[in-house]
């Protein structure tokens, strides 16, 4: 059981005055079996009202709008987690697993994790990726996941800003490069190929600074995968790091694939680019001192948006799960 | 080929003489016999007191009444759009008041039953679970909204206004053809053919009791406010995707009717989970919108991102409850045309009655034995796309090419779900005014359902749209492929 403090400051730049901005962000740690969100503030400047719903994943959902001109938009979530130990693991299921996945498809309970969705679906590059590190009837589920979560990091290489937020999985397929996000739709895509209920987690990674090897970076945005199987429930795997997900895993959001969970995902009004800055920072304790503001510290991802698009109305969907 | 009657003259008799009547086919205004319905012998009368100069004169002042009003439709085509007047046709067409009382009720509790079916499957999903309706069969609907889960719609009415069109088969029954419950069109060409009729015939009337139809603006309108609880005085407005819409005649024509802003998705805005709308003298707080644009443009933060017609963060305004849309968005599961199918069986498990307006007989191509039955059938049956409408992603077995049924086979071998099929039916007919003879052509009917929570407060306007395939021999009579309409007679009780 930890108890952890989460920081994750964005902001937007403009480069001309933009308005009418309207915005829903999924940033609020899910509270279930696994692990509680004690508090949770998020902060928009401009000012704005906002408020607070939850979508049909009961992911939490906070949304506002700014009518007036403004060029740059800046949001502050903070929020305490408490994260529960993860139940240990059977060694081995029945073969008979396979079946009752078989049963459990019948009910449609779980349509909505069998079925393809945006990035998560078969493609030819799929097929053979899975003949390739012979994925398929493993003698039980469990034994299919390990080996699975496995294979995907061992044959495609962790490459930051090696694909981008909106890229389909044969992109990391063909390249053989990715980040976490491309692993997970491509695990994703391959679980359901094989009638495992299968979802997409939207959350932050705990990295203990102290045995962090690049800097002190502590924490960050990342993505994985949960699966179902009839006799354990949702079992979380980290196909980036061929791991089983742990404490150090604190989630924030569940969906069909990245397109149902995106951090922010906005409109507004006016010709510009935007600039978007993240940072996340996350301590193990209620009273770690956390930086005044991430934003002006070193530790920091930008990424900027290239293409300004003719439209009057731009999408500024992000990509802050590319990080890890 | 009337009987002749003692008093008519020989220039009447030939209207007549290209007038068919076929054994197969149920005709609106004649027995089989060649004798005159009892509806019908009235107007039958008239039309034979009229000399056929006469008749030709009023319909073309009743084509000039259509022109000066700008009643048209678009037509889309793959390369251009064109603007066209609506075709109608002078002669009414006349429905008994016990025709109408049998298709009101069948209207009610169909409309009814389909909406205990919409709230239960965005909720409990009951009838999914226990396998009435298969689950994979909704969950795979183009039109299957997630977002919709859980989501308390105002009222429990999803749709407020529905389009349903029924067909009139050989042993003179009713059937229904398909229920339009997203963003259903064409009232507009009810009110105006009543309207031009009774400016250009007014004589036709004569000693006929006619059920008046012009109050359905104001039902209209009453409805909607009832979605809200501010009621008469909720602000409402007319969501319309713009000029270049199909229907756009209509909704600037309803928008008056109704007395209320028409509006683009521009014209409004959301701030702090409220929507408004932009006027001359600032923001105005908006109620209840009669959106005329579908699910997917209707709010580009959740649906199809590069929509411009829509207003962005809608659907959190009408999630937290602080709009209503009419219609609710993800009506579409139910007008699917394979879900089409099981509505008799919601009909039974909702309300435990037995339907009263039958259904057409459907092959669903998802189905191994019914494809295959399909396949082997395709000069015989109609296939639908069960997502289109209009007349749009249809082969007529009968009428079709070698080439467009494989072309077909194909499509239905690549995406079964997507296909039903339908015996090629033998609509009724009716008799028109063409070219200076009366002649039959094949009609279908559209009532339109404004559906207010019970099978009581739904309001139905006596008739509807009746649509008419000009052609000869054709059975197609969407407005789209060259069809048009006439008048349409509920008889009052006598």
């Amino acid at each position: 059981m930890k108890y952890y403090s989460v920081h994750h400051h964005t902001r937007y730049r403009y480069d001309s005055e933009v308005r009418e901005s309207t915005m829903e962000v999924r940033m609020q740690p899910r509270t279930d079996r696994q692990q509680r969100c004690l508090n949770f503030l998020l902060e928009v400047w401009p000012h704005a009202q906002v408020l607070a719903t939850s979508d049909c994943m009961q992911n939490s959902i906070h949304y506002f709008d700014i009518p007036r001109r403004h060029s740059e938009l800046l949001l502050r979530a903070q929020a305490l987690v408490l994260v529960q130990d993860s139940n240990p693991l059977p060694g081995n299921l029945e073969g008979s697993t396979w079946k009752e996945l078989e049963d459990v498809a019948a009910t449609g309970q779980h349509w909505d994790w069998l079925t393809p969705s945006s990035y998560a679906r078969p493609t030819a590059l799929l097929s053979s990726f899975a003949e390739e590190v012979s994925f398929g009837k493993a003698k039980d589920p469990l034994h299919a996941l390990f080996d699975v979560n496995e294979k995907i990091p061992a044959v495609i290489e962790y490459t930051p800003k090696s694909t981008a937020v909106d890229s389909p999985i044969d992109t990391a397929l063909e390249n053989r490069r990715g980040v976490c996000q491309d692993f997970s739709h491509i695990m994703i895509a391959l679980l359901r190929r094989e009638g495992i209920p299968a979802r997409y987690v939207s959350g932050y990674i705990y990295q203990d600074p102290e045995r962090k090897d690049d800097s002190d970076i502590s924490g960050a945005s990342h993505a994985w995968v949960e699966a179902f199987l009839p006799v354990t429930g949702w079992i979380g795997f980290d196909p980036t790091n061929n791991s089983v997900v742990s404490d150090n895993h604190i989630r924030i959001a569940v969906g069909r694939d990245y397109a149902d969970v995106p951090p922010t995902r906005g409109t507004y009004k006016g010709n510009a680019r935007s600039e978007l800055t993240v940072g996340v920072h996350i301590s193990e304790t209620e009273d770690e001192d956390i930086p005044h503001d991430l934003l002006d510290n070193g530790h920091i991802t930008v990424r900027e948006f290239a293409e300004a698009e003719s439209s009057t109305r731009l999408r500024i969907d992000q990509e802050q799960q590319q990080q890890q | 080929m009337p009987t002749q009657d003692e008093t008519v003259n020989e220039s009447a008799i030939s209207l007549f003489s290209n007038y068919a009547l076929d054994g197969s086919i149920f005709d609106e205004m004649f027995q089989e016999n060649g004798r005159p319905r009892e509806s019908y012998q009235k107007l039958l009368q008239s039309i034979l007191e009229l000399q056929a100069s006469e008749l030709t004169q009023r319909q073309q002042a009743a084509d000039l009444t259509f022109l000066n009003r700008g009643i048209t439709f678009t037509v889309y085509g793959e390369d251009s759009t064109i603007e066209r007047i609506f075709p109608y046709d002078i002669l009414p067409r006349i429905i008994s008041d016990e025709e109408w009382k049998k298709i009101e009720s069948g209207l009610r509790q169909r409309i009814h039953a389909i909406n205990l079916f919409l709230r239960d499957v965005y909720h409990e999903g009951r009838i999914l679970q226990e396998g009435k309706v298969p689950f994979d069969l909704i969950y795979s609907c183009a039109n299957y909204q997630r977002e919709m889960r859980g989501v308390k719609v105002a009222n429990d009415v999803y749709t407020s206004i529905v389009g349903t069109d029924l067909v009139r088969l050989p042993d003179g029954e009713f059937a229904v053809l398909e229920d339009n419950l997203r963003v259903p069109s064409g009232v507009s060409y009810m009110l105006a053919n009543r309207e031009v009729m009774t400016q250009v015939f007014p004589g036709m009337f004569g000693g006929y009791g006619i059920r008046p139809i012009g109050h359905y603006g104001q039902a209209l309108l009453e409805q909607l406010q009832t979605l809200s609880p501010k009621g008469r005085d909720a602000t409402i407005v007319l969501l319309t995707p713009g000029i270049f819409n199909s229907a756009y005649f209509e909704h600037t024509f309803l928008a008056r009717v109704m007395g209320i802003e028409l509006v683009e998705g521009a014209d409004l805005l959301i701030h702090d989970g409220f929507v408004y709308m932009r006027t001359t003298s600032g923001l105005q707080r908006v109620d209840v919108i009669y959106r005329r644009i579908d699910d997917e443009f209707i709010d580009p933060l959740h649906f199809e991102p590069d929509s411009v017609l829509g207003v962005p963060g809608l659907f959190n305004a009408y999630r937290a409850g602080n709009i209503t849309l009419a219609n609710a968005i993800g009506t579409g599961i139910a007008d699917d045309k394979a879900v089409y199918a099981f509505v008799p069986e919601m009909i039974r498990y909702y309300l435990g009655e037995e339907p009263i307006l039958r259904n057409v007989e459907t092959y669903l191509c998802l189905r191994d034995d019914e494809r295959a039955h399909v396949l082997d059938n395709l000069d015989k049956l109609v296939v639908k796309a069960v997502g289109e409408s209009g007349g749009y992603g249809m082969l007529i077995g009968p009428y079709s090419t070698a080439k467009e049924r494989e072309s077909f086979r194909q499509q239905v071998l690549e995406n079964p779900r997507n296909y039903i099929a339908q015996p090629t039916l033998s609509l009724s007919r009716a008799p028109c005014y063409i070219n200076g003879n009366v002649v039959s052509r094949h009609v279908d009917l559209r009532p339109f359902i404004l559906y207010g929570g019970e099978q009581e407060n739904t309001v139905i306007v006596p008739g509807g749209l009746t649509r008419v395939a000009l052609r000869e021999g054709s059975l197609v009579v969407n407005s789209s492929q060259g069809g048009g309409s006439k008048d349409t007679w509920v008889l009052q009780e006598n």
